[in-house]
């Protein structure tokens, strides 16, 4: 098989959640030399993109999507030990992804954590319902570029500005990206965070923006 | 016409008659614990603190809702599982802490509550305020449901939607399971405080269409909801108050189906989520049952009195003259911090804007 069809393979067998579909991909890929990172990148990243996409469109919905990334992490298992060093030359930027303190609604951080994850961010999962100072001990303790919240309640919300305080006296070399159903790109321009992402293919475009300027 | 009072207002609502202004029902949970100095984790660990702090913000702003006790992470504490109360900053709910199903043998091992000698989990804090609530003239409320967003709250919550997929049979035990204690919840509450003085409360966020699909809704959710509303209606319990929670407009034609199949005299209060427009409840619903507006929550926090008496008078015009009646209301909880006036501004408009006279 050409590289092209099976990248278009494994983008498809994600999205239909199919995970010994994708691990079989993965692994021919292997076996026929292609390059994993592009396998991961042309494959399953362009997969998810369209599940997230179609999850937008309400043609998939969560349970749909959280196969579909069961499938995706299939493949990259496989693929990911075989990276080739100098596809990571600039180290991936490290990103703290964490619910707000008080939420404990945690799908749709996973769901942005998995995107950030497949885009190669090197993700640091902190939970929910995560304590302002573990946001900011956390983003000192990995050398976060980055810092992702997300909330899902009008009383979670009030708790993501004080991060941002936290980290402009602590560890100004992290932005912070916010996200979640209440939020909008005036709460985040009001509460002085760097980005604001409406959803999951979002997020990775304001995360990469934010970490290669 | 003469003042009525808060009671006679809802009594004349549930006669299908005209009040002499649509009744407010703020869907205040843990506001009431908010402005009555009481903690927000009491509210929910203790039904008598939850009983009072609900009763005395009632009074102080002279609204139509009646002491009530529920939570959407209802279910796991019941089934052998912990939660955690809201003492933490900024909590607001009780939250699952141990999920009591976390693989498919613990759904097969897994006992459904009975109501014989201690009542479950939150059921025994949901009884002291029902009793207190009954001892006074008003509805004992009774959370049963939904099943659905239960049953994915006792089992942890990803692998129970991929389940779905995955094990739809273990999935429907599980349900069947959870229904059957709510079944017990119902039949303990009618049996105590006898059917006419019950109210379920039924509903939850997790059938949402941000979630789940029309179909996977048909097939997981509708069953259950049918099995609980059936019994309902055998108990003979004249109302429900039913709160399909956030967007779920997908999925009216099921509780469309649901209302015409049961063929029931009794009525429902439905109360959707902003997401639903008024006008759409009227047209499903509206000729039968009492449509509960649905002001959106963040925008009561957040926004001007002036701001708010706007909304809900926008929410007023569209649903007062549904033909069995209309009820002010927020589309989901009223925000826990919202200060008071907010609670003003909905009262304000129903006496400005919700006049019958
Ligand atoms: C599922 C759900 C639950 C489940 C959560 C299960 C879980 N493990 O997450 C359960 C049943 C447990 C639950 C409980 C409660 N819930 Co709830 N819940 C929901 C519901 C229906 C869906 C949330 C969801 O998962 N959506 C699907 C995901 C994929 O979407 P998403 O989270 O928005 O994420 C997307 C984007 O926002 C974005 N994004 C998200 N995060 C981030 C972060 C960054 C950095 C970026 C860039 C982008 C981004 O990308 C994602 C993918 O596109 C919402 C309704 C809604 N419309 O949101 C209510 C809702 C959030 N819940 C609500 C409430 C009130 C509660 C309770 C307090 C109820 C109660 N009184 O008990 C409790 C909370 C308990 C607590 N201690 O926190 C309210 C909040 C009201 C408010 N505005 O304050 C909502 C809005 C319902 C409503 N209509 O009022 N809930």
């Amino acid at each position: 098989m050409d590289k092209e069809t099976l990248f278009k393979k494994l983008a498809a067998a994600v999205i239909d959640g199919d995970e010994d579909e994708t691990a079989r991909l993965a692994q021919e890929a292997l076996d026929t030399g292609i390059d994993p990172y592009d396998a991961i990148m042309q494959g399953c990243n362009k997969g998810m993109a369209e599940v997230s996409d179609k999850y937008e469109a309400k043609e998939m919905f969560v349970p749909e999507i959280l196969l579909s990334a069961d499938a995706m992490y299939a493949a990259i298992d496989i693929l990911r030990p075989h990276l080739k060093v100098d596809d990571t030359v600039a180290k991936p930027a490290t990103v703290i992804i964490g619910v707000a303190q008080g939420d404990i609604h945690d799908i749709g951080k996973n769901l942005v954590k998995m995107m950030l994850d497949v885009a190669g961010f090197n993700i640091i999962d902190v939970g929910r319902d995560v304590p302002v100072e573990t946001f900011v001990e956390k983003a000192i303790e990995h050398n976060a570029k980055l810092v992702a919240i997300s909330a899902l309640m009008t009383t979670s919300m009030m708790n993501m500005e004080p991060v941002i305080e936290g980290l402009k006296e602590k560890h100004s070399g992290a932005k912070t990206i916010v996200g979640g159903a209440p939020i909008s790109q005036d709460f985040a321009d009001s509460i002085g965070a760097a980005g604001y992402g409406k959803d999951a293919v979002a997020a990775v475009r304001v995360a990469k923006k934010l970490t290669e300027a | 016409m003469a003042r009525m009072t808060s009671p006679e207002r809802m009594g004349a609502v549930m006669m299908g008659e005209k009040p002499d202004r649509i009744p407010v029902v703020p869907f205040i949970l843990g506001y009431a614990a908010q402005i009555t100095g009481v903690s927000i984790g009491d509210l929910y660990a203790d039904g008598d603190k939850c009983f009072e702090a609900m009763f005395n913000s009632m009074r102080l702003h002279g609204y139509e809702q009646t002491p009530m006790y529920g939570y959407a992470s209802l279910g796991p504490w019941e089934f052998g599982g912990e939660v955690m109360f809201p003492y933490g900053k900024g909590h607001s709910a009780p939250s699952v802490t141990k999920h009591p199903v976390m693989s498919i043998e613990d759904i097969e091992n897994l006992e459904v509550p009975t109501f014989e000698k201690e009542l479950p989990g939150g059921f025994k804090e949901a009884d002291k305020v029902a009793k207190r609530c009954v001892a006074m003239g008003m509805p004992a409320t009774i959370q049963t449901g939904s099943t659905f967003t239960a049953s994915s709250v006792v089992a942890e919550t990803s692998l129970f939607l991929k389940w779905i997929f995955k094990e739809p049979k273990a999935v429907h035990m599980l349900l069947d399971k959870v229904s059957d204690m709510f079944v017990n919840a119902l039949e303990y509450f009618a049996e105590t405080y006898g059917p006419e003085h019950c109210m379920p409360f039924d509903g939850g966020p997790v059938e949402a269409n941000t979630i789940l699909s029309p179909k996977q809704f048909k097939e997981f959710a509708y069953p259950y909801m049918e099995k609980l509303h059936k019994k309902i209606k055998e108990l003979g319990m004249p109302a429900v108050l039913m709160h399909p929670c956030a967007d779920q407009n997908m999925n009216i034609p099921y509780y469309v189906e649901l209302r015409k199949k049961l063929n029931w005299e009794g009525r429902y209060f439905w109360l959707f989520g902003p997401e639903t427009p008024i006008q759409d409840q009227i047209d499903n619903f509206g000729d039968h049952d009492i449509i509960c507006g649905n002001v959106d929550p963040p925008s009561i926090q957040y926004k001007s009195y002036e701001d708010v008496v706007r909304l809900c008078k926008e929410n007023i015009e569209a649903g007062k003259d549904s033909p069995n009646g209309f009820v002010l209301a927020p589309g989901c909880e009223f925000p826990p911090l919202a200060p008071p006036i907010k609670v003003m501004a909905m009262m304000d408009a129903a006496e400005k804007y919700g006049r019958y006279d």
